[in-house]
């Protein structure tokens, strides 16, 4: 074979589809068409999450949302009824949107959609139906808490925030207990029936009359009202600080390491993403090759933003063998001083713009994930040219400006540090570290 | 090089050093998918070498004969690429997606792991992943409510010394004894092109690819020997019903039920798999209906409680999993599981039939709807069956399988004499109590 590795060919231009818009009623339809992907996606978006849910109905969102799959006729109906047709119905709540949708066969779409549209304007809402989903809830929530990463990530709220985002999203473990099946009716006819929403479609839409599935979706529901939004406050309490969260016997220590970060609408994408991705957002990250691939103690490391319209959040998070978590914790600090203090490579600066440049192809290489874009715009008000815009900016990256990014966007003086283990363990080396000071949680007594 | 056929969908070839190499169009534009199957999985591992494959797999990533250790990830990444790979008892696939014009840079990165490895292997790459592969352990199995469960279903339906009755993790103690002198002959004994199924999705023009993999693959030498995997048939019947029960830390009782069921590809597997879907795949799934609405005693998995682990070389299994409600008994939940599944040899309705294709063929579709998924499925279909094009038709299988034949077949084997329960009950009777008895030990200062 050839001992030389061969040049990479020339880069192709590649620019985002440009998505059609078609008004109907109160809504808007927003396609792309993707000849002979057989599997469209269509998603239905109502800009209400679980932000904006009042703090006497926290939950009322999911608990919804997971009603829907009842159906028109009650009783868990809706997704049997789908099924048939071959479609699956999905349903997702974030902090900023409240996401229905279908995968459907092409050919089966315009009979998907009708039962579609049903389920989300005309509900039952049986009253049994919405205490056995909100009973399952909120026993899951201790069913997925029982695996270590999830606990941790679940924790982090109330280190970070008061109001809404101190408690998970879907109420629990406890606040979802007072959702009544009247809140969630009150609900669904103010925030869901009556609002058009924008419906993204995307896949092969040769035979679908998108004015029609508009018809069908939107019916004479009404446009979307202006979102208000407020930046929530820290709770009290010395920064940096560290939280155990008590896991007695864990053989391996789930770290969170966090801290507030602006909305999204007040990052400059490009360089937060990016200096997110040079410490922890690739294999080849700077967290992941220090504590996986020279350390040994752990299976994967990584950092990312998570921006929602009012605030954000940038955190760090692995999973290492007990006895190493305090030393996790500090590398991974060093880790970003680092960064802070020196910058990035040349390298890790190609990497990033390449990566997010040339990469594109790749990352809307299925209907789906053209579909989460174009959700992703809906929700943050973008353009259509969103993802060609972000581009640019990659392009335009040098070292000083990912430089800048570091000081700007990563602040481990303000991180909490949350630790799922075992506290006998690890309370006295996470004291060692000096970080601050170190308090130890039962899972049951952080949330009330 | 021999042209196989190039008829349909698919461009087939195979080199002359035997590397079968499958081309197929992407849907999207300015895209390519490469995808390798080598014919090497857990099942070929010997007693004291279990988890070796899987460990291998992650050597694959630290460098060969032209490439530094991690300068593989950094090149995909670096294009915006997608890199992964996984093992399996069968086989071992590695995956990329790049934009187009990286093509030729995965080939060549592919070729020179599978022609050059051992020079890039050293004793500080494999104690390194061999920690790494301890750490995936501790997060997938030990560190994870019920998750030995897997471990302990294999190790009931195949009997010891057989290879499918180890996890493709392996145990800590034979990855301590894995050693470097052991990694190069593992190496030169499975990593041939004549082991490989090579899968490329885009837009090019098959014959284009076809020139570029003969130029990185071309002159590497097929195997000289080639090793007998063991020996995988099975001399008695299960012999069930076997059981494992263990108490320990879950947040509930959890009930994992499997039965040993035909190979993957033959027609009774096709017939369970259907019998899977009418019983556990989709809300409207009869275990979904009956324990999860209905009565309802299982915690709600969305209607995901039945499903086939499919074995090319050996018996499949057909495999049940659910968790209990708060305050109910594992026993209960149990019981009605399996009164569930005995339902089945009365008979499936038609339309539960119907329901339980769309569903599979929904499912289908989903994992062939990107470059990759599409890559892999053919690369699975050509490295189990000679034939590619099965990765587009696979859900015609189930078009003339009759009601009848998913009867019989859950009749034939969903029995107690095939059956194998595993059992995780928690400490204590129910959550709330054991959530109580946490909290007092904590505030009493026990560890």
């Amino acid at each position: 074979m050839p001992q030389t590795r061969p040049p990479l060919g020339a880069v192709a231009s590649y620019s985002f589809p440009k998505p059609q818009r078609v008004t109907v009623g109160g809504g808007t339809v927003v396609a792309i068409d993707v000849p002979g992907q057989r599997l469209v996606s269509l998603r239905l978006v109502h800009p209400h999450g679980g932000a904006v849910e009042p703090l006497d109905a926290m939950g009322v969102n999911v608990l919804t949302s997971e009603v829907l799959e009842d159906g028109p006729d009650g009783n868990s109906s809706l997704a049997p009824a789908l099924e048939r047709h071959g479609a699956e119905w999905m349903s997702r709540v974030n902090w900023d949107g409240f996401i229905t949708g279908l995968d459907a066969p092409a050919n089966r779409v315009n009979e998907a959609v009708r039962l579609f549209a049903d389920a989300v304007r005309r509900p039952a809402l049986n009253p049994d139906d919405v205490v056995r989903r909100r009973e399952q809830l909120l026993e899951r929530f201790w069913l997925e808490a029982a695996t270590a990463g999830t606990l941790a990530m679940r924790s982090l709220g109330g280190q970070l925030f008061t109001g809404r985002y101190a408690t998970p999203l879907g109420g629990g473990p406890v606040r979802l207990a007072d959702i009544t099946p009247e809140t969630v009716a009150s609900f669904h006819a103010e925030s869901i029936a009556s609002v058009a929403g924008t419906l993204v479609v995307v896949g092969d839409l040769d035979g679908i009359d998108l004015e029609e599935l508009g018809k069908t979706v939107f019916g004479d529901a009404a446009s979307v009202p202006e979102r208000e939004s407020s930046v929530p406050a820290p709770p009290p309490g010395e920064l940096p600080r560290i939280l155990i969260v008590d896991r007695p016997g864990s053989v391996q220590s789930a770290l969170v390491i966090a801290h507030r970060a602006p909305s999204r609408s007040q990052v400059d994408l490009p360089r937060a993403e990016g200096i997110s991705e040079v410490l922890g957002g690739m294999f080849t990250s700077r967290l992941n090759m220090e504590l996986r691939e020279r350390l040994g103690y752990t299976y994967g490391a990584g950092s990312r933003f998570d921006l929602r319209r009012d605030s954000g959040v940038f955190f760090m998070s692995t999973q290492v063998e007990a006895d190493t978590t305090a030393h996790s914790v500090t590398s991974s600090l060093e880790q970003v001083a680092e960064l802070r203090e020196s910058g990035v490579t040349e390298e890790e600066l190609t990497a990033v713009r390449e990566s997010n440049t040339v990469g594109l192809p790749v990352s809307y290489s299925t209907a789906r994930s053209l579909a989460g874009a174009l959700v992703d715009m809906v929700v943050h008000d973008l353009p259509d040219d969103h993802v060609d815009r972000n581009r640019a900016g990659y392009e335009r990256l040098t070292k000083e400006s990912l430089d800048s990014a570091a000081t700007e966007y990563l602040h481990p003086e303000e991180a909490v540090v949350v630790v799922v283990g075992d506290a006998d363990r690890l309370r006295q080396p996470l004291t060692d570290t000096g970080i601050g000071p170190v308090e130890v949680r039962d899972p049951e007594s952080l949330w009330s | 090089m021999t042209t196989i056929g190039a008829a349909g969908r698919v461009g087939q070839y195979t080199l002359d050093n035997g590397l079968r190499l499958v081309t197929a169009a992407a849907s999207t534009g300015q895209v390519t998918a490469v995808n390798l199957w080598y014919g090497v999985g857990s099942r070929h591992e010997v007693p004291g070498r279990t988890g070796f494959a899987h460990l291998f797999e992650h050597l694959m990533f630290q460098g060969s004969g032209n490439v530094s250790k991690g300068e593989h990830f950094e090149e995909i990444e670096r294009l915006g690429g997608d890199i992964n790979a996984s093992t399996s008892s069968d086989r071992t696939n590695y995956y990329e997606t790049v934009p187009e014009h990286a093509l030729d840079r995965v080939l060549w990165l592919e070729a020179d792991r599978l022609e050059t490895l051992r020079d890039g292997m050293t004793q500080e790459v494999l104690d390194n992943q061999r920690d790494v592969v301890k750490n995936e352990r501790r997060q997938r199995y030990d560190n994870q409510p019920y998750g030995t469960a897997l471990e302990r279903i294999l190790r009931l339906a195949y009997p010891e010394g057989h290879p499918y009755h180890h996890p493709t993790i392996g145990s800590m103690a034979d990855l301590d004894a894995a050693d470097l002198d052991y990694v190069k002959s593992f190496h030169k004994a499975h990593y041939g092109p004549d082991n490989c199924v090579l899968t490329v999705v885009s837009d090019l023009d098959p014959e284009d690819v076809l020139a570029r993999v003969e130029k990185y693959f071309g002159s590497i030498p097929a195997r000289d020997f080639v090793p007998e995997a063991p020996d995988a048939s099975l001399g008695a019947p299960l012999g069930g019903p076997v059981r494992d029960a263990v108490t320990e830390t879950v947040p509930a009782a959890g009930v994992f039920i499997g039965y040993r069921v035909p190979p993957y590809g033959e027609r009774e597997f096709d017939a369970v798999h259907l019998a899977s879907a009418v019983l556990g795949q989709g809300q409207g799934s009869r275990l979904y209906r009956s324990l999860v609405v209905d009565r309802p005693i299982a915690a709600d998995d969305g209607g995901a409680a039945a499903d086939i682990l499919p074995f090319r070389y050996t018996d499949s299994l057909l495999l049940v999993n659910m968790l209990a409600r708060e305050g109910v008994d594992g026993d209960v939940l149990e019981e009605a599981v399996r009164e569930e599944i005995a339902k089945l040899a009365s008979g499936v309705t038609e339309e539960e039939l119907e329901r339980a294709r769309a569903v599979m063929e929904r499912d289908h579709l989903q994992s062939i709807s990107s470059p990759a998924g599409l890559a892999d499925s053919i690369s699975s279909c050509t490295q189990l069956f000679d034939d590619p094009e099965l990765a587009y038709t696979w859900p015609r299988r189930w078009d003339d399988i009759t009601a009848e034949e998913v009867r019989a077949a859950a009749e034939r084997l969903l029995v107690d004499d095939n059956l194998l329960v595993v059992r995780f009950d928690p400490e204590e009777s129910s959550e709330a109590e054991t959530l109580q008895a946490d909290a007092e030990a904590n505030a009493a200062g026990a560890s």
